[in-house]
């Protein structure tokens, strides 16, 4: 171990394989780490639409993939991630859905601990990016989720597309989320989710870490704290009040 | 049947060496989507119009489904070709063994987890970072910081460099060894410029 690596009190990271599989590199870092005491996150994200099928399909697939994660693997954090197979994002109503399904379930039965990933269609400095974050943040904690990790904007495929602020939606949104009545959450989604799925077909790609912020000061630029104060609004006429933050 | 105990990943490899033996093709495209289809037809599981399921019993019928869904078709290694099988009593012991509550980070940068039941008062964990989306060379310690920096933020998640020292960081090359050191150290330093050298990563 170097003295910046990954210490054992850093969630590392290995992922499974869709749907239900996993290859011997995977075993055999679970095996290194579980003899060094680290805190191991395995990953899986099931597709939606793919090998598994519809909705309830991929749910059952989820859980299952979930469950092997402690009962096969020895792992002490799942970060999951249902990914729609057409937009390849998690910010779809249809696998929102899945990823609420599979927590509730376990949440009910289990006290394991349960993550979720953010995979946007739309890039950094669009309102777009941020209302996605949001339904998404929405959908976890008030399903149960421990732990809430992104956001990979642009779907996390096109270079510097990723600030912290998604991730400041991320959280704030989870903080005025936690507590909520369910009830009152999915009707708040309702009108979330409907505001930007219209848009996955021409989605916004925004702009690059480095028009974003200020690069020598690393402070985010006027502009993008105004999409941001915009995206604060539009929650506010769901339902969702982050004005405490 | 009561379990011996719980699986170790040593033990999981024995199963799949001894395993049966499935073509890879037939594992995708038949069992998966035979089990998972049989499943919600015998749990009558039909997602509603709400995103988050407030109907106990619709989450207990997915917690069985999903739990047989592991056991009846076990579970498939790549590598091997062989498909491992695991009692419900060992998915239990090994769901008994693990962890419940966890400390991410050090010293006053902690991240302390426990169970969150239901839409509880006290927010999720919030890990912060690009989730492996690629970041150039250049302003990786300025795209880590700004995650570092936001208070909201308990614990970080790398992104990854593109290129090292001008070369492409390609899979299975030194180069993506180096590539991945740099990173380590570039959001070490992140961590110290945001003022959190103890966050978890």
């Amino acid at each position: 171990m170097t003295k910046f690596g990954l210490k054992p009190h850093d969630p590392h990271e290995v992922s499974q394989l869709n749907e239900l599989k996993i290859d011997m590199s995977g075993l055999n870092m679970i095996a290194g780490w579980m003899a060094n005491g680290d805190v191991i996150m395995m990953e899986q994200m099931p597709i939606f639409g793919g090998y598994s099928g519809g909705k309830e399909e991929t749910a059952i697939c989820d859980v299952a993939t979930m469950v092997a994660s402690f009962a096969l693997f020895n792992c002490d954090i799942h970060l999951d991630g249902p990914i729609h197979i057409r937009w390849g994002t998690t910010t779809t109503r249809e696998t929102l859905q899945i990823a609420a399904h599979a927590c509730a379930a376990l949440d009910r039965n289990t006290d394991l601990l349960l993550g979720n990933q953010y995979y946007t269609l739309a890039g950094p400095c669009t309102e777009m990016c941020l209302l996605e974050t949001a339904a998404q943040s929405m959908t976890d904690t008030a399903s149960g989720r421990e732990l809430i990790s992104g956001v990979a904007s642009s779907k996390g495929v096109t270079q510097d597309r990723t600030t912290g602020m998604e991730a400041r939606m991320m959280g704030e949104v989870a903080g005025a989320t936690a507590g909520m009545d369910v009830a009152e959450v999915n009707d708040v989604l309702k009108k979330l989710v409907g505001l930007y799925e219209r848009d996955f077909s021409h989605a916004p790609a925004g702009k690059r870490f480095q028009e974003c912020y200020d690069v020598g000061t690393v402070l985010p630029t006027d502009d993008y704290i105004n999409v941001y104060n915009r995206a604060v609004r539009t929650l506010g006429r769901c339902g969702l009040d982050l004005s405490i933050f | 049947m009561a379990a011996t105990r719980p699986l170790t990943v040593c033990d999981v490899y024995d199963r799949f060496v001894k395993g049966k033996k499935v073509p890879e093709s037939e594992w995708d495209y038949t069992v998966i989507p035979q089990n998972a289809t049989k499943l919600k037809e015998k749990y009558k599981l039909k997602f509603g119009s709400e995103t988050i399921p407030e109907d106990k019993q619709t989450m207990n019928n997915l917690f069985c489904a999903g739990l047989e869904m592991l056991v009846e078709t076990g579970y498939y290694c790549q590598d091997l070709g062989r498909v491992m099988k695991v009692t419900e009593e060992e998915v239990w012991e090994g769901i008994k063994k693990t962890p419940t509550k966890l400390i991410l980070g050090e010293g006053r940068d902690i991240a302390r987890f426990y169970p969150r039941h239901g839409n509880s008062p006290v927010k999720p964990i919030i890990q912060g970072g690009p989730t492996g989306s690629p970041i150039s060379e250049e302003v990786f310690v300025q795209v880590m910081q700004s995650y570092a920096q936001e208070g909201i933020v308990d614990d970080l998640v790398n992104g990854v460099f593109t290129s090292i020292e001008g070369k492409k960081a390609k899979t299975n090359t030194p180069y993506e060894i180096r590539a991945t050191m740099a990173e380590l150290r570039a959001t070490k330093e992140a961590r110290v410029r945001a003022g959190r050298p103890g966050l978890g990563v």
